[in-house]
């Protein structure tokens, strides 16, 4: 019996291109899973970002970012491609989060250990362009200022208020992975920006 | 007929555009209005801003390597079984210990003036002497100190020196 492939069913050769491109694009993203090295490379200082921003704690973030790296790592045949790779992680140290908040474990080392962002550091970190010195000194005070504010914010708010803003998911990815409805993702943006424009605006 | 621009947009409806999900009039009226429009613009600068900080200070710390273990679930019983062991071996060494305290120690050895196993003939030779000395200094004849003040009791009085 002959086994049927692309390239003899009965379809328009446009659509068959698109989904060979599909199933190429989709091969990228496993190879690029069944190198952790290479995932950390190119996903890890993202997530870290995320993390670090959303728990407000370098060291848990770091931890995070680890465990979800070796989640991903481990569970690569479950990456069924309906979303980016940076989505999926993003759902992932979503729930590894979640995991380490909820132990005790965390509360107890939380209490012991307690570790904050330098949001100095983070300011200064910012890449230099040629603008002049009064200006960039401008743009750190506004770095801190929206860290400030984050800080300010609810866990679920900020949480949402990064993967809007700086993950760039849709109102839509983001509701699938928290497991939200879509106006109660709506409703926490609202309150983040909301928050984060009327003390931003105050202080321009 | 052109819109009213100048009703600007509310919070609610600037929000929308800012999260994606904007209306066909939010938009129309940003591509007309400036002070709206740089209410967004300002918005979407501080992002930028802040995230090309945030990725820089990630991107400034250098994790750890991930380890994947080959049987993180083994490596954690063995882990386990290890510190499980050292507790009961710890355990075991305080509760010999103190049984063999309480084997040497003789039951109700409360404040008892026993001998002690450490002294020595020798030692309880001196102190047997020694104690003769000061009973053979108690029982001399000598007077008692204060009979050379020749001191005499009375009746309802005091101690006086007798008259010479």
């Amino acid at each position: 019996m002959a086994t049927a492939t692309l390239s003899n069913l009965p379809i328009a050769s446009v659509h068959r291109r698109r989904i060979e491109s599909a199933m190429a694009e989709r091969r990228e993203v496993i190879s690029e899973l069944d190198d952790i090295d290479e995932l950390v490379r190119v996903h890890g200082a993202r997530i870290r970002r995320f993390v670090t921003c959303s728990t407000g704690d370098p060291d848990l973030a770091e931890t995070i970012t680890q465990d979800t790296m070796l989640r991903a790592f481990k569970g690569r045949e479950s990456f069924r491609g309906e979303c980016s790779l940076s989505t999926w992680l993003t759902g992932i140290a979503i729930n590894v989060t979640r995991d380490h908040l909820r132990s005790g474990r965390y509360k107890f080392w939380k209490q012991l250990k307690a570790t904050a962002v330098d949001v100095h550091e983070m300011a200064s970190l910012l890449p230099s362009t040629s603008v002049s010195p009064e200006r960039r000194i401008l743009a750190q005070e506004r770095v801190r200022e929206l860290y400030r504010v984050l800080e300010t914010l609810s866990f679920n708010q900020r949480t949402i208020f990064l993967m809007k803003f700086s993950e760039e998911m849709s109102v839509d990815e983001i509701s699938e992975i928290l497991g939200m409805a879509v106006n109660t993702v709506r409703t926490h943006l609202h309150r983040a920006l909301k928050a984060v424009r009327s003390k931003l605006g105050a202080k321009r | 007929m052109t819109p009213d621009i100048s009703r600007h947009l509310a919070d609610e409806a600037l929000n929308d555009v800012l999260i994606g999900l904007g209306s066909l009039e939010s938009g129309a009226h940003l591509a007309r209005c400036p002070e709206c429009r740089s209410k967004v613009e300002d918005f979407r600068a501080d992002m930028t801003l802040f995230n090309s900080a945030s990725i820089a200070w990630s991107q400034s710390r250098n994790g750890r390597p991930v380890e994947t273990s080959p049987h993180p679930v083994a490596h954690r019983i063995r882990f386990a079984f290890v510190s499980w062991s050292a507790a009961v071996a710890v355990l075991l060494i305080m509760a010999v210990t103190l049984w063999r305290h309480s084997a040497v120690a003789p039951p109700n050895h409360v404040n008892t003036l026993e001998p002690q196993p450490s002294d020595s003939e020798t030692q309880i030779a001196q102190d047997n002497e020694l104690l003769q000395q000061i009973n053979a200094a108690i029982g001399s004849d000598d007077d008692f100190p204060i009979q050379e003040y020749n001191f005499r009791e009375r009746p309802h009085s005091r101690l006086k020196p007798q008259s010479q």
